[in-house]
């Protein structure tokens, strides 16, 4: 999984925006849940030290303080209920103090003494060790004949605390599952948002500088991928138009230069006719011709191209076998080579199947191998191999010849590129014969690579879609 | 032998036509498609050269309209269109061959020759320049009665070379001719292949065939002859 890509950043800021107001919310939660649970059975307890105070102690002085120690454990029995009941008098000694309770959730007479002072009514937590807790409500009752007393009425903690620590583990258990749903909701949310980029980007990389005619799937969702997918049309509009400028411009000018040529060409052979002329002055000429010829080929040669742009290629679509195309166009080519003393040889001899035109693929047999043979010193080799690999049809050519420089390899397939002044070795071609090449591979729905070393050769590999 | 030669660029109008009288042909010259139409209308002549690019009338309209008077009239096409496409069309309208600008002088010559030399040929199976002698039908060589073996493409060049003899052909011509448009680009292939040539027609003997022409190709030709 790309960590980059916004669709992943989308799930996980989702996912850690999630998890935090979760965790926050939970906090609150469990804090007020906590806060209310300990004020409601405050709020009992101290109802019932009221009631005790009120009815028993109020009467004290009348009815005798024994039969308020038997009416607490009468009314309240609070062993059973397992509830702390505490009645002080004024000096601090103990008039009743209830029993051990039942579930054995303290020690009643472990319970510290009140410390607060003349307050009528007051609550506190005490803290019994071992993270038990104790919640306590206080009230003083005033006797009428003097004398008051201090009713305290508890019940442990422990009930609420319980209860608070199931929700905590509750909510601790929900973070990892929010973080796993909104991370998730996330992702498919981010993906569904995002499909039309993908189309998009899918659509933009298929276009080249061949189908620029073509244009992206908009949406009309008036949002901002639509925007996205016209501005990027508008662009390719634009470069359509720049593309087709200057296709149009190299086809005009070649075009226009033919006719001036032709004159030249003509007067100029002419001139080298005439029997009067000095021996001097036709060798002038001729050397004039050859220039004029050479200018011929490289207007020949891009309009070749402006053509191969156009997509003229198709014209003539037929089956051609490459194996035998490349053995019998070397075959042509032989003794060019043996004239500089390079071996020549031809592998693969089982047929390999392409659809093309078929004086298009010879011309690209017919570049590379003279390429080859140009750059390759007295003595090396050229090797022509015509296989199948995955698919494709291979058409190598791989010569022990200079070796192109690692910087220049990439654009040795551009128009009119040489590699430094050295390479451009005799007055024909101008460095357009692998340009051609390429072009003809890409109408062809191929393409052409090249590795090479200096000093030990170079291999050129032409792929095209097999037909069968 | 009369040519009309319908071509708007006055130029090439003008080296055409000088190239052709200096052949010994009456060449007459229309600048428009209309007036092309309406020469070889009125008159008769032996070839027409036209051009595709025209003013007025296009080439190709014109082509198909002297086509369909005359079915056997002799049309060559001088066109700076070399589309292939183009080239179909002339010839489905009735175009005997086709000639791309720039060409070679020499080239057109060699094609209005070809194109009124039509018809049943005369060509005997035997040609002979100087003491060289190619036998056409079993593609045998020899010179001075000394037989010489030649490679198939060694013997199309010579060929080419020798039924043209005294004429310069340029090496664009030779190649298309002998190899095929795919090699037009390597021009050093009809120079290696004239330099073996030359190595068993000319070397072993006194008087040379083959000739260099500087910037515009080879020709053989028996100079102690002519």
């Amino acid at each position: 999984m790309n960590t980059r890509s916004i669709r992943f950043r989308l799930a996980a800021w989702h996912a850690v925006l999630f998890t935090a107001v979760f965790a926050v919310l939970g906090t609150l939660l469990y804090a007020s849940v906590k806060e209310y649970l300990y004020d409601t059975l405050l709020e009992t307890q101290a109802r019932r030290a009221r009631q005790i105070a009120e009815t028993l102690l109020a009467n004290a002085p009348r009815t005798g303080e024994d039969y308020v120690v038997r009416e607490i454990n009468s009314l309240y029995s609070p062993e059973l209920s397992n509830r702390f009941i505490r009645v002080s008098r004024r000096d601090g000694s103990f008039l009743y103090v209830s029993g051990p309770p039942s579930d054995q959730s303290f020690d009643p007479r472990g319970v510290p003494a009140p410390r607060e002072g003349n307050a009528a009514e007051f609550a506190r937590r005490e803290n019994l060790g071992d993270g038990r807790h104790l919640l306590v409500a206080a009230f003083r009752a005033a006797a009428a004949q003097g004398g008051d007393y201090l009713v305290e009425v508890g019940t442990s903690a422990e009930p609420v605390d319980r209860f608070a620590r199931h929700l905590l583990l509750l909510l601790a258990l929900g973070i990892p599952l929010v973080l796993a749903v909104a991370a998730a909701g996330g992702y498919i949310l981010a993906r569904r948002a995002l499909k039309p980029v993908e189309q998009i980007a899918l659509k933009a990389e298929m276009i080249t500088q061949h189908n620029l005619s073509e244009r992206l799937p908009i949406t009309h969702t008036g949002d901002e991928l639509e925007r996205l997918s016209v501005a990027l049309n508008h662009m390719i509009t634009r470069l359509d138009d720049a593309f087709g400028n200057s296709k149009r411009f190299v086809a005009d000018a070649s075009h226009e230069l033919r006719t001036p040529l032709t004159v030249i060409q003509g007067e100029l052979e002419n001139l080298a006719g005439d029997a009067h002329i000095s021996a001097d002055l036709r060798d002038r000429i001729g050397s004039t011709l050859e220039e004029v010829e050479r200018l011929g080929k490289i207007v020949q040669k891009l309009l070749a191209l402006s053509r191969l742009d156009a997509g003229e290629a198709r014209e003539e679509w037929v089956r051609v076998d490459l194996a035998s195309l490349a053995r019998a166009t070397s075959d042509q080519m032989l003794l060019l080579a043996e004239d500089k003393k390079i071996r020549v040889t031809v592998d693969g001899g089982h047929p390999v199947h392409v659809m093309g035109d078929r004086a298009r693929l010879k011309q690209v047999v017919v570049n590379l191998v003279d390429n080859a043979v140009k750059y390759t010193p007295a003595g090396g080799s050229v090797r022509i191999g015509v296989h199948k690999s995955a698919g494709s049809a291979l058409l190598e050519v791989a010569d022990t010849g200079i070796g192109i420089p690692p910087e220049a390899a990439p654009l040795v397939f551009e128009r009119f590129f040489r590699v430094g002044r050295d390479r451009s070795t005799q007055e024909d071609g101008a460095g357009l014969g692998l340009a051609i090449v390429k072009s003809i591979c890409v109408a062809h729905g191929g393409r052409v690579e090249v590795e090479s070393s200096v000093g030990s050769g170079s291999r050129f590999v032409v792929s095209l879609p097999l037909s069968d | 032998m009369r040519i009309l030669l319908v071509e708007d660029e006055r130029k090439v109008a003008e080296m055409v036509s000088r190239g052709l009288k200096a052949e010994r042909y009456a060449v007459d010259v229309a600048e428009n498609g209309d007036a092309g139409w309406a020469m070889a209308n009125t008159y008769d002549y032996d070839l027409v050269i036209l051009d595709l690019g025209l003013p007025d009338m296009d080439g190709g309209e014109v082509l198909r309209r002297i086509r369909a008077r005359n079915p056997t009239l002799p049309i060559l096409i001088l066109t700076a269109r070399d589309a292939t496409a183009s080239k179909v069309t002339s010839f489905e309208a009735g175009a005997d061959d086709y000639l791309t600008k720039p060409f070679a002088y020499a080239e057109l010559v060699v094609r209005v020759k070809a194109l009124l030399r039509r018809g049943p040929s005369k060509q005997s199976n035997v040609v002979r320049v100087g003491d060289l002698e190619l036998d056409r039908l079993t593609q045998q060589v020899s010179r001075g009665g000394q037989r010489i073996e030649l490679t198939p493409k060694e013997y199309s060049l010579l060929d080419y070379l020798a039924t043209h003899p005294g004429r310069v052909l340029s090496r664009t011509m030779i190649v298309e001719h002998v190899w095929d448009q795919s090699f037009e680009g390597l021009t050093n292939i009809v120079d290696v292949y004239v330099r073996h040539l030359r190595a068993k027609i000319d070397d072993p003997f006194p008087n040379k065939l083959i000739w260099t022409v500087r910037g515009a190709g080879y020709r053989l030709v028996d100079e102690a002859k002519a």
